[in-house]
């Protein structure tokens, strides 16, 4: 019974101020009569007509969909082939250095016009884009975790004579995981910015286009709708990662409980 | 045989790769270090033979166009404008972040109240607001310093929140029973303590602050390096659209660069600064 009550008890506390903000806005919206901030309920049946729709969904939805999962599933591969080749071939890391600086360093969207130019207006442009800019954290991280594997273990593993292949994918891949994680997740940030500036240019769906057109004619309830869409886009692209994360790290997370870790 | 010549092998290997960095020598490795940036150029000049000079000029072409806009007084102005509003906007984002980050992890309902919010919210991508910011603001420096502000305070808030709660509650224990006054505990113990944490935010932030900078001017057409970028492609001119992606990269390092200064300058005490100042 007390468990019951713990839990609803922090379910409310973690709910009041969400609940009391998005309150606070409903009524506020309805007596403020601004051009740019419309009625959350007018806002909602908008988000309803563009988003909850079968046909229009695939239409607004689908080709950032496609840009996400191809770019950033590419992204997660190069970055962790290329960081784990960098951490463990040392001089060719230093060799490569100024290089691998300087290019993390270009905010992704400074490079949608060259993007634009070398590959034309399409899809695979957006995704490749995509793939450029989320790729640097990955790989970055994975650099890291790879060189930050603890020495007793590859002296371990070396004294038990295991194979390289198998060291890398038993050894110096999961122990740099939560590296790695922590980097994919600042790539699921970048994805999502990088895709809707792409889309704002020459594409024919997406969500990066329905806001950018929504804005340009002026339909401001369909240019709430469609941040809405993406903040519930994010979130769930989040709760997804975390879930994965959760997963494939959970070896991680019971080896610090047991180690004493409940904070 | 086999048994003990592979064990010693391998024994060799170690020190061995330990060492060739520093046996090398620093100015070897700058070397070396050029040679691969010249093969970068040489790459780059070779791509360029391929396409048409008007889809990729040759690096030579860029390089001497950027030293005809370095003469300019719009160039300076734009990487003025770029690097006010991107230093700006990590100022306001540290100064309100980091306070409330703390104040609401020190305090448990603080940090249960807002934990479903600010991980909705985080989870926006900052760009969703542009056309907003675009209507309210217009294409001014203000538009693209709310976006920034937008998006980076998330991570230096929630790592800030995280460090609050990361304090060693022994130190913490051991304070109280101490009776040290809360006013040194907070100076001393609790904010040495969550620095580390803190910066972890700041570097995303610094990253995300400046790619938000780039991607609003460029998107919004707010004066600045990515509006030059948009503006030079508007006109076909990739020649200067590329001395500007150069600069934005430089502009780039430059930020990365002093972040990490001033991280060595903050955690001098820390572990990880010390272990690397010896190595």
């Amino acid at each position: 019974m007390s468990a019951v009550r713990r839990t609803g008890l922090i379910i409310a506390l973690e709910i009041w101020l969400p609940v009391l903000l998005v309150a606070i806005w409903w009524f506020a919206s309805e007596s403020v009569n601004s051009v740019y901030f419309p009625s959350l309920r007018k806002i909602m049946t908008a988000f309803v007509e563009n988003w909850l729709d079968p046909m229009s969904l695939l239409d607004n939805l689908g080709p950032s969909l496609q840009v996400i999962l191809v770019g950033y599933g590419t992204a997660l591969l190069v970055g962790i082939v290329a960081g784990t080749l960098l951490g463990l071939v040392t001089p060719l890391e230093r060799a490569v250095r100024p290089i691998v600086e300087a290019a993390r360093a270009v905010p992704g969207v400074a490079l949608l016009p060259l993007f634009i130019v070398l590959f034309g207006i399409d899809q695979e442009m957006r995704i490749l884009l995509v793939a450029y800019g989320a790729a640097w954290p990955v790989l970055l991280n994975t650099l890291d975790g790879v060189r930050a594997v603890e020495p007793v273990l590859l002296d371990v593993g070396r004294v038990f004579r295991v194979g390289r292949v198998r060291r890398l994918f038993r050894v110096i891949l999961p122990s740099a995981g939560p590296q790695i994680f922590a980097g994919a997740r600042i790539s699921l940030a970048i994805t999502l910015i990088i895709m809707v500036v792409a889309e704002t240019v020459g594409a024919s769906g997406g969500v990066g286009y329905f806001l950018m057109t929504a804005k340009s004619e002026f339909r401001i309830s369909d240019m709430w709708s469609a941040i809405v869409a993406l903040g519930l886009l994010g979130y769930l692209l989040n709760i997804l990662f975390r879930i994965a994360e959760r997963y494939v790290l959970r070896w991680h997370r019971l080896q610090q409980s047991r180690l004493g870790g409940a904070s | 045989m086999t048994i003990q010549t592979e064990p010693s092998a391998r024994a060799d290997e170690a020190p061995d790769a330990a060492s060739t960095p520093r046996r090398l020598g620093r100015l070897s490795w700058l070397l070396i270090q050029t040679g691969t940036v010249l093969l970068a150029g040489g790459v780059w000049w070779f791509a360029s033979t391929l396409f048409p000079p008007s889809t990729l000029p040759p690096p030579a072409e860029v390089i001497a166009r950027l030293g005809e806009l370095a003469i300019t007084g719009g160039f300076w102005v734009a990487i003025a404008i770029t690097l006010g509003t991107f230093a700006l906007g990590l100022a306001i984002c540290i100064v309100v972040g980091i306070p409330l980050g703390l104040a609401i992890g020190a305090n448990p309902i603080g940090a249960g109240s807002t934990r479903l919010l600010f991980d909705f919210l985080r989870t926006i991508p900052p760009i969703a607001i542009l056309p907003l910011l675009l209507l309210v603001f217009g294409a001014k420096f203000e538009m693209v310093l709310v976006l920034a502000v937008s998006g980076a305070i998330w991570p230096i808030l929630i790592q800030s929140i995280y460090a609050a709660r990361q304090g060693e509650a022994l130190l913490a224990e051991m304070s109280r029973s101490y009776r040290i006054p809360r006013a040194w505990y907070i100076r001393h113990i609790f904010v040495p303590g969550a620095i580390p944490f803190v910066m972890t935010g700041v570097r995303l932030g610094t990253t995300i602050c400046l790619l938000l900078t780039v991607s609003g001017e460029l998107l919004g057409g707010a004066p600045g390096v990515g509006f030059e970028i948009a503006n030079a492609q508007a006109f076909y001119d990739n020649t200067r659209m590329y001395a500007y992606v150069l600069v934005a990269a430089v502009l780039g390092l430059i930020v990365n660069g002093g972040f990490w200064a001033a991280q060595r300058r903050l955690l001098r005490w820390h572990p990880s600064v010390r272990r690397e100042q010896h190595s």
